[in-house]
């Protein structure tokens, strides 16, 4: 028997201290979840205690042959789908704002290469900005396919859908997410160059 | 322009052999489309995982600690309010006959006892009656009929058991 099942069984026997070496465990890829999902640190923050709540409430529920950490995403990336859905008309805002409302960060001059660390962390931003355009669940598909390596039926298994509707939500949001980078790209390349004429 | 089999690949990350990725490459120089698909590709897989500010698990067991508190005081307002409703209630039916009860007592006995009297009356003629019957009925109904009664019968309770079992044997989701 693993380690993990062992703190399993004993905090479903009301182990308080099993389950906090799970939350140990699972922090971090709960919290980046529901930061993916939601946006902010702060309700990120909050929907990874409240995920966590549910699951040691729920835990009786737990079907030991099922891997514990896919029905605790599965939880968390339904609790932010159901958030997200009851908030549709809030702001998404995320890192420092100018005045004219446009997001920056500040580069990691400790890095080795600025330069390149910067180009980095803002295409990171301009993904994690462009998944707020997609659906609560395809952007849970997309969460957990590129950031946990999740197969297309552990995506089914946690969202309760079917594999294909999975592979075409997968394909539906790549497509959404290009469709975003394309119109970016066009937009940076016409303030790049603003006095040029069509022609040329 | 044709994106396929390209826009298949990109989609589906696909593990590309050298001849693929060198007719890969060629068709991105030329489809904006692709090359989007591409570099969203790319970004997505050089995703970070953020880790929450430290100390996480100490403020899940403060957190946990208040939702017991919430939880017990919850359920020490509701068991309060459900005895206090239900006595309520209780002496809300009961304060007419209590009343009664206590200005005329003997009239209540009396109405209490015709009742009881009345009852046991009505079950005596009941089970009279249902001797009778038991005792003329074989007379007019033919073995045969008795037969088909008791198939009937198991037939049914045949019917309930499996309907039980069905139903008792449906597997059990496991979700929050």
């Amino acid at each position: 028997m693993n380690e993990e099942l062992t703190w399993v069984i004993q905090a479903q026997q009301g182990s308080d201290e099993a389950f906090t070496h799970l939350v140990e465990t699972y922090q971090t890829p709960v919290y980046n979840l529901c930061y993916r999902m939601l946006g902010e640190p702060d309700l990120a923050e909050d929907a990874a205690q409240e995920t966590f709540l549910r699951a040691f409430q729920h835990l009786h529920r737990y079907d030991q042959k099922r891997s514990f950490a896919t029905w605790l995403l599965s939880i968390a990336a339904h609790y932010c789908i159901d958030r997200l859905r009851r908030r549709k008309f809030s702001m998404f805002s995320m890192d420092t704002e100018d005045e004219d409302g446009n997001t920056f960060e500040l580069p990691d001059l400790d890095s080795p290469n600025p330069e390149v660390e910067s180009i980095k962390g803002q295409t990171r931003d301009r993904i994690h900005a462009m998944l707020k355009d997609l659906d609560a669940t395809d952007r849970a598909a997309i969460v957990m396919r590129y950031w946990y390596d999740y197969s297309e039926v552990e995506i089914a298994e946690s969202l309760r859908l079917t594999v294909s509707a999975v592979k075409s939500r997968l394909h539906r949001a790549r497509k959404e997410l290009a469709g975003l980078w394309q119109e970016e790209e066009t937009r940076a390349e016409a303030e790049r160059r603003p006095y040029e004429s069509p022609a040329f | 322009m044709n994106h396929q089999p390209f826009e298949e690949w990109l989609l589906n990350d696909k593990n590309l052999t050298p001849a693929e990725k060198r007719e890969l490459d060629l068709h991105l120089r030329t489809c904006v489309h692709c090359t989007a698909l591409s570099a969203t590709g790319l970004a997505l897989r050089s995703a970070n995982v953020l880790a929450p500010a430290p100390g996480f698990a100490v403020r899940f067991q403060h957190r946990l600690a208040a939702q017991r508190i919430a939880d017990r005081r919850r359920r020490l307002w509701g068991t309060i309010v459900l005895v206090l409703g239900g006595a309520a209630l209780l002496a809300w039916f009961v304060a007419p006959y209590l009343y009664a009860f206590i200005t005329s007592p003997v009239e209540w006995i009396t109405a209490t006892v015709g009742y009881f009297l009345f009852f046991a009356s009505q079950i005596g003629a009941l089970i009279e009656a249902a001797a009778v019957l038991f005792r003329i009925l074989p007379d007019f109904i033919p073995p045969y009929m008795w037969m088909v009664f008791v198939s009937a019968l198991a037939g049914l309770g045949l019917l309930w058991t499996i309907s039980i079992w069905q139903f008792s044997r449906a597997p059990q989701g496991v979700t929050a």
